[in-house]
């Protein structure tokens, strides 16, 4: 059975194309998931989600203390490997990113950047006016490679990253049923790759891991499901949550990670674009990114919170984890609803802020422990 | 004890809607009103605490308008064309701070799951909400503009208060263009219906256009004040432009506002005549300081300190007239571009640019950016703005501090930062 487990969580000989990093197309660096990639690879561009690995030490001094941690690291990323980014793209996600694009702008002249306006509603007239913007960056891309990105192009990106999506999705359905199988650390390590890898060899990789896990989980069902009965179902809520560290804590601990609602995860492959043949593309591009899975950023918390509460019973969610990067104001907003929210439906929560990069695994471990006794 | 000192510790000890009703209830009282008004030494302040009063007078009253939750930037012209009496829980937080009560309502925030790394006005004000010291609203109107936290915490208290339905959001967006003023346009016209509809009144065209008449006579009185401010150095005592937010924003497109900036700037023209009367070169003229975002609420030594080392605040930014005229015929469409041109939308250059045109226009020997904890809009854009000013040779200081919470800012620390700051002005 370990044998087994270790080589289903060998992660690096799975995905081996994706990480030789071969597909040699200029890169462009996002942030949100509010960011269409469609266009990022319709332009010829590989779209890298930039995850901000980098200490924060230069950027100290261009952000106030009290300040997204996430952010923080990503312009120490930029301040040293910019030049690895034909461009930038940036969304009006939060206060902290408008800044961030600022700074960007002010100090880094010789990136391209460009800021996609994404509004915080979601009706007709919020479709149209995203669209609109969606086609401003449509011309941005394009004017970096001085070509006009054809439709046939896009049909291709859209089929291609709904491919990705499709897979993504059944990965996270598989995770959930074979927690015994699969890590906690390897699911978000190919979530990772996801978002950082070019998007056809990621999707061809992905389909070789699946047929394997799907296979190895049918021929030893009976083995892999006992261990995880009496375990509880737990659900992590959050913002953009990276930690390698905490990731294989929660591995270690056996934790049933049987929902989520993250960045890096559901709300990133969630819904795809259904283009039709007379359709106005870029107004079904932002149809679907505005109806995904929303982001606290939106106006409607009680729509997430409605997200939140189908997840809860879907799945039987007995537990909650909140995990916030500190200053994220969304995120943090929110959690008074929620927190209201789960005691109605009585479902326990944890709460938890943490830094970006810097993990105290120590008195995380004995929270989380307490909170799994607990329940 | 004095009538404020009184006021103040009576509502610390009774800080419940009932107590600040019956303290409304005498304190609105014509005559009383005025006298208490006379307290003020300077006309301004004058009006401004009579006109406060009976804005707050008027939200906590039961006297069939609806009450309508706001956050600051908002066009509150739309407000008083549709019959709603304004309440703005951010400008209130500030007279938590102002009042000795921020401690309650900030713990009461706490004990609700509001993290401490918030924004502290918006802490201080769901305090007051969980509190029930607030009245209670009929509708919450809400903006993205400056930032992400009104719109949060004011979804938290349409929950609180069971009127999800009546919660808007006018959503800014970040580009002035045609498709941005059209959209937002959009927003606030289907607001105004919607509420017009809900409240059973009509939308009534009349009252829009006295209402963007009297806006644009309060625009002109503003812009003539800080005309006049380009060269004033001696104000009136204990003037401090600062404290003029709930008549700049929540008061704008109603008669107080026009009476208030009107007498504001007689006030100040006879500071200014008597000043250049007075010019006789021997006095060392003081040093002219730019302000940049708000101040604490709480009583401080800021400004007294600034005044020993012969420093005077000339201009805060947020004082700045940024919009265009309103156009009575097209009131949606002006009220967006309101929006649309203010300073801290959009991209930081839209700052910077009005910083540097005041930089130059009041003769600023340095500036002072209060860097309010929590508030990543604007600290975020600290070292751009800092960098911007210094390629004037404008010294800045960002002074970090809390407008709310007292606990959270050194007075020593402020001291010293300040007194160092004016040896460099100095040097």
């Amino acid at each position: 059975m370990d044998i087994l487990k270790n080589k289903t969580n060998d992660i690096s000989a799975f995905f081996e194309n994706t990480l030789s990093a071969m597909d040699k197309r200029p890169l462009i660096g996002w942030f949100c998931t509010y960011t269409p990639e469609e266009l990022i690879v319709a332009g010829g561009f590989i779209p890298v989600r930039i995850f901000g690995r980098k200490k924060i030490i230069k950027s100290e001094s261009y952000f106030p203390i009290n300040f997204c941690p996430y952010i923080k690291s990503s312009w120490e990323s930029l301040l040293s490997d910019a030049d690895n980014f034909k461009a930038v793209i940036f969304t009006n996600s939060c206060d902290g990113m408008r800044r961030f694009f600022d700074t960007t702008n002010k100090y880094l002249k010789d990136t391209p950047s460009y800021l996609l306006d994404v509004p915080h509603l979601r009706g007709a007239g919020s479709i149209d006016f995203f669209a609109n913007n969606i086609g401003n960056m449509k011309r941005f891309i394009e004017n970096l490679n001085g070509k006009k990105i054809s439709r046939r192009e896009i049909e291709n990106a859209v089929s291609l990253i709904n491919r990705k999506r499709k897979l993504l999705k059944k990965y996270s359905q598989i995770f959930t049923k074979l927690p015994e199988l699969i890590s906690i650390s390897s699911y978000f390590k190919v979530m990772e790759l996801s978002m950082i890898s070019a998007p056809e060899i990621f999707t061809d990789d992905l389909e070789r891991y699946l047929k394997f896990i799907m296979k190895a989980g049918a021929e030893n069902i009976t083995n892999l499901q006992p261990n995880y009965k009496n375990t509880p179902a737990i659900m992590i809520i959050g913002n953009f949550i990276t930690e390698e560290k905490l990731w294989g804590m929660l591995s270690a601990m056996n934790l049933k990670l049987a929902s989520d609602d993250l960045c890096i995860s559901s709300r990133y492959f969630e819904k795809q674009i259904e283009l039709g043949d007379d359709s106005d593309f870029l107004n079904l591009i932002a149809e679907r990114y505005l109806n995904k899975p929303q982001c606290m950023r939106m106006a409607d918390l009680g729509l997430k919170l409605k997200e939140i509460e189908n997840n809860i019973i879907k799945n039987n969610i007995e537990g909650v984890i909140f995990i916030s990067l500190k200053f994220c104001d969304t995120v943090l907003y929110s959690f008074p609803l929620l927190k209201q929210k789960l005691n109605h439906l009585g479902i326990p929560a944890l709460y938890l802020e943490i830094e970006y990069n810097n993990f105290s695994e120590g008195q995380l471990k004995t929270r989380v422990q307490a909170f799994l006794e607990m329940l | 004890m004095g009538i404020k000192d009184k006021l103040k510790t009576g509502i610390q000890r009774n800080l419940n809607q009932k107590y600040i009703i019956r303290l409304l209830d005498i304190i609105s009282k014509k005559p009383v009103l005025y006298a208490y008004g006379s307290t003020f030494s300077s006309l301004s302040d004058k009006y401004l605490n009579i006109f406060t009063i009976e804005s707050l007078k008027n939200a906590y009253s039961d006297n069939n308008h609806p009450i309508g939750y706001g956050s600051l930037f908002l066009p509150y012209e739309m407000f008083h064309a549709l019959g709603i009496t304004p309440f703005l829980p951010e400008v209130m937080a500030g007279f938590t701070a102002g009042l000795g009560l921020a401690t309650q309502t900030l713990k009461e925030s706490s004990s609700n799951w509001y993290s401490q790394d918030l924004c502290t006005f918006h802490r201080s004000a769901s305090g007051a909400v969980e509190l029930d010291v607030f009245p209670k609203p009929d509708f919450i109107i809400t903006t993205n503009l400056a930032c992400d936290a009104a719109q949060k915490s004011f979804y938290i208290h349409s929950v609180k208060y069971n009127i999800e339905k009546n919660f808007y959001l006018i959503d800014v967006p970040y580009q002035y263009s045609k498709e941005s003023i059209s959209y937002l346009a959009g927003q606030i016209k289907n607001i105004c219906v919607d509420i017009s509809s809900k409240s059973g009144m009509k939308l009534d065209t009349s009252k829009f256009k006295e209402v963007i008449s009297l806006s644009n006579e309060f625009r002109k009185w503003a812009i003539k004040v800080n005309n006049l401010r380009k060269t004033l150095t001696n104000y009136p005592p204990y003037y401090n432009g600062l404290n003029f937010i709930l008549p700049f924003h929540g008061l704008a497109g109603t008669r107080e506002a026009v009476i208030l900036y009107n007498q504001m700037y007689k006030e100040l023209k006879k500071y200014l005549d008597k000043e250049e009367k007075e010019k006789s070169g021997k006095n060392k003229s003081p040093k002219r300081i730019l302000w940049l975002h708000l101040k604490p609420y709480y009583k401080n030594e800021i400004f007294d300190t600034l005044e020993r080392e012969n420093c005077r605040v000339v201009f805060e930014e947020i004082n700045y007239i940024h919009w265009p005229e309103l156009d009575c015929k097209r009131p949606f469409e002006s009220l967006a571009k309101k929006m649309l041109s203010h300073f801290l939308a959009g991209s930081i250059d839209n700052r910077i640019n009005v910083i540097l045109k005041a930089a130059r226009d009041y003769k600023v020997d340095g500036a002072i950016l209060f860097s309010h904890w929590g508030c990543r809009q604007s600290n975020g854009g600290a070292r751009i703005i800092k960098d911007s000013l210094n390629n004037l040779n404008i010294p800045t200081l960002v002074l970090d501090g809390d407008c709310v919470d007292q606990n959270n800012s050194s007075q020593g620390q402020v001291k010293t930062r300040l007194q160092g700051f004016v040896e460099i002005l100095n040097s």
